[in-house]
């Protein structure tokens, strides 16, 4: 019998179930469609709307970049036709990679396309102008927020533990940067006092997961509800009788000279707090942290398969640790962070951005140069969930405020590409 | 270097696991330690890796007493591993792989990746290990991923290896090419501690043989000792090493399998158009290295897996899409690969246990209640029956062996009357006793004239039971074959060589 053939050489099949990219390729053809039909075919053929990109301030605007009006009519429908040439694009060749970052797209052309057709004129809008710089502006400080709170999750996932408590760091982080700020007058101070709180909280994540084995979903949760609990209650206690440990003061934009002034990125990047550009070093050095260095090389292995990494010798509990109350200490920064940006701590006043960011954390797909992306979609939905109110819109910002979470469980149930999470995240280590 | 063990024991409670272990490895020798699942095999080879620590006894290397308290000592005094399961991390390169917890270093604590690319690079031509340094683990087949094991341990300066049953997951070709990194490695003085239950590789390339049986050494033999004798000082008592069979008589079709298109968890496609035919009173046996697609198939002929497309029909009827119960009531018997998950509930009762795939029925149960008499009636008959070794059947099956929770699975299985028989693994880390028990059971159901598929990644298994052998790689049939097919034939179609000519 003769047998030999040439051996094939390909380990898995290569084939892909393709229902669901169909799936995605659909959804986006809907948003497409209604972009087309509702916004653009569904305007009348004489409005119109500007986009513009001065500052608001305007004496610190060394170029003036004007105003761009365009007929809404004929901007949406092409917008809309981009849009569905993707899905149609996606549908017919079903690409492996890259289906989420053409969905990231589709979003923002849609964000744009309702933007231009919320402020159009004649309508009931107050404004025909959308200040594109200010939008940016605007959401940069919630973007911030969002950072923050993805990169702990990428400190904490990326060595295995599920930090849930990213909300409860925040909480923590601004109620004591509050207080810190308030009473020295010096933001430094305040941050000092969020990574420590933070940092604790996260040793108390770190404690019960990694000592007794307990469920981090559960401790998380825990946490994220007593803190609170905590906060309700030091605030009636505390803030409420004593206002001068909250008076609220707000970090000064530090202008960083020349590059401040470039048209739209330096409002945007260059004149901000310190908090926002300690949030843009920490992206890089997390990044660097964890894809270049042999630290970060133990932290992925730990993340992925902690037994193999034990087997070299690797203190697997100690790397969870170390990892769990930095990205502890940074949710709690992101704290003070956001209440140098937002003023007087109030309870509640976080408002689930701790989980916008696990959400954002997903969608990056546990990178932090993927969650940045992640967190700017996010943080323009929830501005833009405000802000759209001024343009007296007929449907609620509630819905729109809606939309991270929609997109995240679409990235979850693995219908945009397919996420995969550090094999060991959330599994309680043992040494057998 | 040379290893020295001097009277190692470890107890887990009051069981022995290891009881006095002496034993010496020379340089460049490969020493085999043979024995069975539960000799205690596993147990020594944590207590030298520093994953165990030994109550008495001591490790001696090149003459000098060493105390090993964790891997890390291990491998620093020169001692590398090769788990049976790798300790490979899957999405990492190979590069990443050899060097982790062992970085080159340049600035800002950056890992060196062209230090360490050169040094595998080095390794792979000396001992001729041939590997791409940037591919990423998972991609790899598995032979390639424990040439990467075997490079871990040499670039940490390994002058000993352990090998933990490296063979069971490799087809005939790469176990030869396998033993041919063995003996080069020995040959440049590297020390090799072998650890098996195969008889033919012990022969074929150790130069020591220890043989361990219920945590003691019982004996040493050298390589040109038969297999019976072997097997005999193994197990303790004489074993049959082949199973008999009544003569072959095919009888009508059973079960067709047709163009069966079946998803992994992952969505990818596991099945990709098998078509197989079971006759009556035949035993087609499924070989191929793990991960082919058996699993899958498996699943699917059972109901726990939806079926893309294709079709599968007993007798006639189509059962493609049943559900498990369904699947149950048409009379399929499932042995499952993973006894533990899939097989039995281990905290429930042996004589529950019995009744999992009838609970709902007369005599088990009337009228939505159960008929614990006729429960227990079941149980005491099955337990002597097929010899099932229990403290009673009241016992939860976890306390039992695995060779007696096997037997618990093959006993509610075949003791009702069944269309078709499936088994995958049907004697995966069994004893060498149990499975010729397991074996015989299965036999004795092919002799009554049924049908049944039997998977299996041991090549004895598959030669020893069916009466035609079908392969399976990357989710194909690659060729249909009788048993009479020599060793290396099958092996090259495990491996994803088709046939030319399908001549059965």
């Amino acid at each position: 019998m003769s047998l030999l053939d040439k051996p094939t050489e390909s380990i898995a099949p290569p084939l892909v179930n393709s229902r669901r990219t169909r799936v995605i390729a659909v959804l986006m053809a809907l948003v497409g469609l209604f972009t087309l039909f509702v916004f653009g075919l569904g305007s009348g053929a004489k409005t119109h709307s500007s986009l513009t990109f001065d500052p608001i301030n305007v004496v610190s605007a060394p170029i003036k970049l004007g105003s761009l009006s365009m007929s809404v009519r004929w901007t949406d429908v092409v917008l809309g036709l981009i849009i569905i040439a993707l899905a149609t694009e996606v549908f017919v060749r079903q690409p492996r990679r890259g289906v989420m970052a053409r969905f990231g797209g589709v979003a923002t052309l849609f964000l744009i396309a309702l933007l231009s057709w919320a402020a159009r004129s004649p309508g009931p809008s107050i404004t025909s102008s959308v200040n594109i710089t200010s939008i940016l502006v605007g959401s940069s400080a919630t973007v911030m927020v969002l950072v923050f709170g993805a990169l702990s999750g990428v400190m904490c996932e990326r060595s295995g533990v599920v930090n849930i408590a990213i909300e409860g760091q925040f909480i923590g982080g601004a109620f004591l940067g509050s207080m810190i700020a308030s009473t020295t007058n010096n933001f430094f101070y305040a941050a000092i006092g969020g990574l420590f709180v933070g940092g604790l909280i996260g040793l108390v994540l770190a404690f019960f997961s990694l000592r007794y084995r307990s469920d981090q979903i559960i401790v998380g949760v825990v946490l994220v509800t007593m803190l609170g609990g905590l906060s309700s209650y030091l605030t009636l206690q505390v803030l409420t009788p004593f206002p001068n440990f909250n008076t609220g003061d707000i970090a000064p934009n530090l202008a960083i000279p020349g590059l401040s002034r470039i048209p739209i990125l330096g409002p945007v990047f260059f004149n901000q707090s310190g908090f926002f550009y300690v949030m843009m070093i920490l992206v890089g050095v997390v990044s660097f942290a964890l894809f270049k260095t042999r630290y970060g090389l133990h932290v992925r292995a730990v993340g992925e398969h902690p037994r193999a990494a034990a087997s070299v010798g690797i203190n697997v509990i100690r790397v969870r640790y170390i990892n769990v109350v930095l990205g502890g200490a940074i949710a709690g920064l992101g704290g003070v962070a956001f209440m140098a940006a937002q003023g007087q701590f109030q309870v509640g006043y976080t408002s689930g951005y701790g989980y916008i960011a696990l959400a954002a954390l997903i969608f990056g797909r546990w990178r932090p140069s993927g969650a940045v992306v992640a967190c700017i979609i996010f943080g323009l939905s929830v501005y833009l969930s405000y802000d759209l109110q001024t343009y007296q819109v007929p449907v609620s910002g509630y819905l729109l405020a809606m939309f991270p979470y929609l997109i995240t469980i679409a990235v979850v149930a693995g219908l945009i590409g397919r996420v995969r999470p550090p094999a060991a995240d959330g599994q309680p280590y043992q040494r057998d | 270097m040379r290893l020295e063990l001097r009277g190692i024991t470890k107890r887990f409670g009051s069981l022995i696991a290891n009881d006095q272990i002496s034993l010496t490895v020379e340089p460049g020798q490969i020493h085999s330690l043979l024995g069975e699942n539960g000799a205690g095999k596993s147990t020594l080879m944590n207590v030298l890796f520093g994953l165990l620590s030994p109550d008495e006894g001591d490790i001696l290397i090149n003459g000098v007493a060493t105390r090993i308290s964790d891997s890390g000592d291990a491998v620093r005094c020169g001692i590398g591993m090769v788990h049976q399961h790798f300790m490979l991390v899957p999405v990492f390169s190979v590069t990443e792989n050899v060097v982790l917890g062992f970085e080159p270093t340049k600035s800002f604590n950056r890992i060196d990746y062209n230090a360490a690319t050169e040094d595998i690079r080095r390794l792979s031509r000396q001992f001729n290990l041939e590997v791409d340094p940037d591919a990423i683990i998972e991609n790899l087949p598995v032979g390639t991923q424990q040439r990467v094991e075997i490079i871990k341990a040499l670039s940490h300066d390994a002058e000993l290896l352990i090998l933990d049953e490296p063979t069971a997951v490799l087809t005939p070709q790469e176990i030869d090419a396998l033993m041919e990194v063995m003996r080069s490695l020995a040959s440049a003085g590297k020390s090799i501690l072998f650890i098996t239950h195969k008889l033919k590789e012990v022969k074929a390339i150790a130069d020591v043989i220890t043989v361990l049986r219920h945590g003691r050494i019982v004996g040493t033999a050298e390589p040109t000792a038969s297999e019976s004798e072997l097997a005999t000082l193994m197990v303790g008592r004489e074993v049959k090493l082949t199973v008999e069979k009544s003569p072959y008589k095919p009888g009508d079709e059973v079960l067709h399998i047709r163009d069966l298109v079946v998803l992994d968890d992952r969505g990818l496609v596991a099945v990709n158009g098998v078509s197989l035919t079971v006759r009556a009173g035949e035993v087609l046996a499924l070989a191929g290295v793990q991960g082919n697609g058996q699993t899958e198939l498996v699943e699917a002929l059972v109901g726990m897996r939806p079926v893309l497309s294709g079709t599968i029909t007993l007798h006639g009827r189509d059962v493609t899409h049943l559900t498990p119960r369904k699947a149950l009531d048409a009379g399929i018997g499932h042995i499952p690969e993973d006894r533990h998950r899939d097989g039995l509930i281990l905290s429930m009762s042996v004589a529950d246990n019995l009744v999992l795939n009838t609970p709902r029925r007369a005599p088990f149960a009337s009228r939505g209640t159960r008929n614990l008499a006729a429960v227990s009636e079941n149980a005491v008959r099955l337990v002597k029956e097929f010899d099932i070794r229990t403290t009673s059947i009241e016992a939860p099956t976890s306390s039992l062996s695995g060779g007696n929770q096997q037997k618990v699975i093959v006993a509610r299985e075949l003791s009702r009357s069944l269309e078709f028989l499936v088994a995958s693994q049907p004697t995966r880390g069994l004893d060498v006793g149990s499975i010729e028990y397991v074996h015989h059971q299965i036999v004795e159901h092919r002799n009554r004239g049924n049908g049944s598929l039997i998977v299996s990644s041991e090549l004895d298994e598959v030669l020893a039971l069916g009466d035609r052998i079908a392969v399976m790689f990357e989710g194909k049939i690659s060729g249909i074959v009788d048993p009479s097919t020599s060793r290396e034939s099958i092996g090259l179609l495990m491996a994803g060589h088709t046939m030319e000519a399908t001549s059965v």
